[in-house]
């Protein structure tokens, strides 16, 4: 009864893939004489299997309405309109002339940048590092690099206030048994968001390594055996067998660190507060300025849209253009 | 040979000292007394070590709160919240929507949909979530805070337990079909506990969501539990502004005091977070 | 009061068609085996009969009743899965009664129809232990107790002995004929295995790309298989099928290709369709000398009690099944004579020619 009946525009059917006809909800939707097609006793039992998904998936589905749907027009109509609502473009236009905005922006290429080539170069020599790694304190070193990722990004920034400090800090302190004089770190503007990325990268990083780490440990031992056998190098082992064979794992990891970069809130709130200036202001700080501490709603939602197109955007050209969508189990059509 | 592999430890030690050390000062600082805390320059190996920071004549963390409670409030709003988001998202929505958008309303589009869902940022929802949760009258409340946390803690476990859906056999299924079991029932009976790794994943890493998360927190609530519902974050964040100079031992002591459940449930359950955290991209 | 009929059904996903017009009759208490390589349609036609697919054209009746929209559980019918599909979260114990349960039989009543089934599959004391626990034959047993104890109309059984080891699965065949036959319940069984078929079935129904080419007893399949598919799929090693012509030269039907002539016997006028030849590796016989056509010794592999040796004629080979040991060597040439009784012919159009003569 619910076995699902259609046929996919996306994948050719073979005779052994009998059971994975991907049944495409829009085709149910818009093309009516679809579920007549096959007769009266294919289109009761597809009416079924509708029925029962509908019902199984009815929580989710009002509050995707209820939630999603809902606010997101919420957004577009107060982004539309003035406090006195009436209809206006003006909250896009202020966007343009807005300087605050235009440093946000910035602040936020320069933290991603920053972040990501960081956390994920940090992330990704650890765990290759230690993939070779053959000794006994391997689960030691595991548990240590894993630890960041348990605390909250309140307690991160808690953590980094006071080894940022520049009297009482054990980083200056360090700093200067090199002869660095002490950095006012969260003090000056230009040391605001150089902070900000070493405590990011410090709670970030871990994330990273152990994606790829746990990407590193399914590459079958087969493939390094064949490999030495051939006669490659270290390097050209590393070149054309161990990369190619953890790609999925970088990408998940390369998609999973931006996204949360971007995301970003708690630690800036805590560590610098936007400070100093305004020199780590993010794109997702400043919504919540306008939003809470401006009280200027309407120009927030159109903030908040922005902010929803950038993610939109990132995420469609890394679906679109590298072959991550097969990483993330959505296209799994397995054999019975 | 073996100089190659002197290095790589040396380099691992190097490396996990440095991801051990903000953990390790924090700590420490807590620990110590104040006159240790502040001095220059910064003591590694504290002389003598006190709890007075986390609990001193009926203050708990230091110099905050005047009630002998201290933290508590908090971590009660804390508690209930995140157990009552995450069981909700996880058993009553997440679980029967995975398993229907794998075993019936199988579509791209929608997989689709569901992760980009979790992608999508706090700061975009804010300001609407402020606005509903007000509407509903639910302002520093617990369900106002819980209704919040399920709009990503459910597409979150819907996507983690699409994927532990989509191993269970067809076989088994189509078993219990025949041995006459409703869908619903299949469901229920069979299907779902078939998931359990997933679904302690997702229970494990919802949790500590809620428990860490802190933008809706500042927005929707303002005072704790008896009165609201603020969390354990702003119990933390509140030190900050108002404490930053002076306790930082209350500070660290905090800190520390309130890691302890994410990082008892984090390396208890590492298995599971590792399959949840990588979201399907390694296999087993 | 159980037979199942098929009637002209056709089962197409999309476009493909998977099964094509099959009209099948099988009676009740029949051991009825749908043989057939992988893609023929043969486990598509299973879960059709189940209720696990949607019929595209044609009818199911299993016992005068037409079932094309009924449910699998409202068909009551019973299946065993290639890989058993035993609930894994669930005892043994627990696994047999489910279905039972479902249907709201008493506590008591459970405990006593498992206990039963179980004895009667020799696994009542494997009842506390979970599927991962038990050996694979005892898994296949315990996927068997699940399906009986509802006492169904049919048993669909979907390749249930591949997972097996060799050893098992001949202890296995001997188990499910033996219980069917005591439980005299109609059961259709899959398989790719023709040895499997023919040591169990009553009935067999060879299937190739979704047609079924012949439906006959093992050994009436085996003796006259009705085209050059069954007759090279049925029988291990397979069948010697040869192309060439059959002329009449002088009296006497010769069949020959550039490599040989061999001389007929009797036959029908029909026989001079032929365009394939098929004889059995056992109706064929090597000699150093005497009688028979030239051909050399390209390999020989002993089995024991029975030598199977791959001659060739040129660039035409046979393989011959020879008992006891053979005393020729590869590379050296020897005579092979055909039993030509057992000589079968093939049209062009695939079908075996009914050649023999009528006096």
């Amino acid at each position: 009864m619910f076995t699902t009946i259609s046929e996919s525009s996306e994948s050719a059917i073979e005779l052994r893939s009998q059971d994975q006809l991907v049944y495409d909800l829009r085709e149910v939707i818009l093309r009516k004489p679809f579920i007549c097609g096959y007769g009266r006793k294919d289109s009761m039992r597809q009416r079924q299997t509708l029925k029962v998904g509908l019902i199984l998936a009815l929580p989710l589905i009002l509050y995707f309405f209820g939630f999603f749907l809902y606010p997101l027009f919420s957004l577009f109509q107060s982004a539309f309109t003035t406090a006195s609502n009436v209809p206006t473009l003006n909250n896009f236009r202020s966007m343009l002339t807005d300087s605050l905005l235009k440093t946000s922006l910035e602040n936020t290429a320069y933290y991603f940048t920053g972040s990501v080539v960081v956390e994920y170069s940090i992330g990704f020599g650890v765990a290759v590092l230690l993939y070779h790694y053959t000794g006994r304190l391997k689960c030691i070193f595991r548990t240590a690099i894993f630890l960041p990722l348990m605390a909250s990004p309140v307690v991160i920034g808690l953590m980094w206030l006071l080894i940022l400090n520049t009297d009482f800090g054990p980083l200056n302190y360090l700093l200067s048994l090199i002869g660095v004089q002490p950095l006012n770190w969260l003090g000056s503007q230009s040391l605001g968001m150089p902070s900000l990325i070493m405590a990011n990268g410090w709670e970030y990083s871990p994330f990273v390594f152990l994606i790829i780490y746990a990407g590193l440990q399914t590459v079958p031992q087969q493939f390094y055996e064949a490999a030495s056998v051939d006669g490659l190098t270290r390097l050209q082992t590393f070149r054309f067998i161990t990369l190619p064979s953890i790609t999925p794992s970088l990408l998940v990891a390369f998609l999973l660190n931006a996204i949360g970069v971007l995301k970003g809130f708690d630690l800036i709130y805590v560590l610098t507060n936007g400070g100093p200036g305004y020199s780590t202001y993010i794109l997702s700080f400043y919504t919540y300025v306008v939003g809470f501490s401006f009280f200027e709603p309407h120009y927030a939602s159109a903030l908040a849209l922005l902010f929803l197109l950038m993610i939109g955007a990132f995420v469609f050209v890394m679906l679109r253009f590298t072959a991550l969508e097969d990483y993330l189990g959505l296209k799994r059509v397995k054999e019975r | 040979m073996k100089k190659f592999s002197i290095l790589v430890t040396l380099l691992l030690t190097l490396i996990s000292l440095t991801y051990l050390f903000p953990l390790y000062w924090t700590l420490i600082t807590a620990l110590k007394t104040g006159s240790e805390i502040f001095s220059r320059p910064p003591i590694f190996f504290p002389s003598q070590i006190t709890l007075s920071n986390f609990y001193s004549n009926g203050n708990i963390f230091g110099a905050v709160s005047e009630t002998a409670i201290g933290s508590v409030p908090w971590l009660v709003d804390s508690t209930l919240i995140a157990i009552l988001a995450t069981l909700v998202s996880t058993f009553l929505i997440a679980a029967p929507a995975a398993y229907s958008l794998v075993r019936y309303l199988r579509s791209v589009w929608l997989g689709r949909l569901i992760l980009f869902m979790t992608m999508i940022p706090e700061a975009v929802f804010v300001v609407p979530f402020f606005l509903m949760v007000a509407k509903m009258s639910l302002l520093n409340t617990w369900w106002g805070l819980i209704v919040v946390y399920i709009s990503f803690t459910a597409p979150f476990s819907t996507w983690l337990l699409m994927g532990f859906f989509n191993d269970v056999p067809k076989s088994v299924e189509e078993a219990a079909q025949i041995d006459g079991l409703s869908p619903y029932q299949i469901f229920y009976r069979v299907s779902l506990r078939l998931v359990t790794p997933g679904i302690i994943a997702a229970i494990i890493l919802n949790f500590i969501s809620c428990w860490n998360e802190l933008l809706y927190a500042l927005v929707i609530t303002y005072s704790p539990f008896p009165a609201g519902a603020q969390t354990v974050p702003l119990f933390l964040t509140s030190f900050i502004i108002i404490e930053k100079e002076f306790a930082w031992g209350g500070l660290a002591a905090a800190g520390i005091f309130t890691m302890l459940p994410t990082l008892i449930l984090g390396v208890y359950a590492q298995r599971y977070l590792v399959r949840g955290l990588t979201m399907g991209s390694v296999k087993g | 009061m159980s037979e199942v009929v098929i009637e002209n059904l056709t089962k197409k996903f999309g476009k493909t068609v998977v099964l094509d017009h099959v009209d099948l009759k099988i009676d009740a208490k029949e051991y009825f085996v749908l043989l057939g390589p992988s893609g023929s349609g043969k486990t598509t036609l299973l879960r059709l009969i189940a209720g696990l697919e949607d019929v595209t054209d044609g009818a199911i009746y299993i016992g005068e009743k037409k079932v094309n929209d009924l449910l699998p559980k409202e068909r009551n019918v019973a299946m065993v899965f290639q890989n058993y599909a035993l609930y894994p979260h669930l005892n043994v114990f627990d696994n047999i009664a489910l279905p039972l349960r479902v249907r709201g039989w008493s506590k008591e009543k459970i405990k006593q129809k498992v206990r039963d089934v179980s004895e009667t599959l020799h696994i009542q004391n494997l009842l506390e232990k979970r599927p991962k626990q038990i050996s694979g034959g005892e898994q296949q047993r315990a996927a068997l107790a699940r399906a009986l104890v509802r006492d169904p109309t049919v048993f669909l059984l979907d390749e249930p002995l591949s997972n097996l080891d060799a050893k098992l699965r001949v202890e296995a065949r001997a188990f499910l004929k033996k219980l069917q036959k005591e439980l005299g319940i109609t059961t259709i069984f899959v398989t790719h295995d023709q040895a499997e078929a023919t040591t169990m079935a009553t009935k067999i129904a060879v299937l190739n790309r979704g047609t079924v080419t012949q439906v006959d007893d093992p050994y009436a399949l085996y003796m006259k298989p009705n085209d050059i598919f069954t007759a090279g799929f049925v029988g291990s090693p397979a069948m010697n099928i040869v192309q060439g012509a059959v002329k009449r030269a002088d009296s006497e039907l010769q069949f020959s290709n550039e490599d040989l002539k061999l001389t007929l016997g009797n036959l029908t006028k029909d026989a001079e369709r032929g365009v394939s030849m098929g004889v059995r590796p056992e109706h064929l016989t090597l000699a150093k000398k005497g009688e028979g056509l030239d051909c050399i010794v390209s390999n020989v592999e002993p089995l024991g009690s029975i030598t199977y040796v791959t001659v060739n004629i040129g660039k035409t080979s046979f393989i011959v099944q020879l008992s006891g040991k053979l005393d020729l060597e590869a590379g050296t040439p020897a005579k092979i004579e055909f039993d030509k009784n057992n000589i079968l012919l093939f049209g062009d159009d695939g079908k075996r020619i009914d050649s023999t003569a009528t006096n």
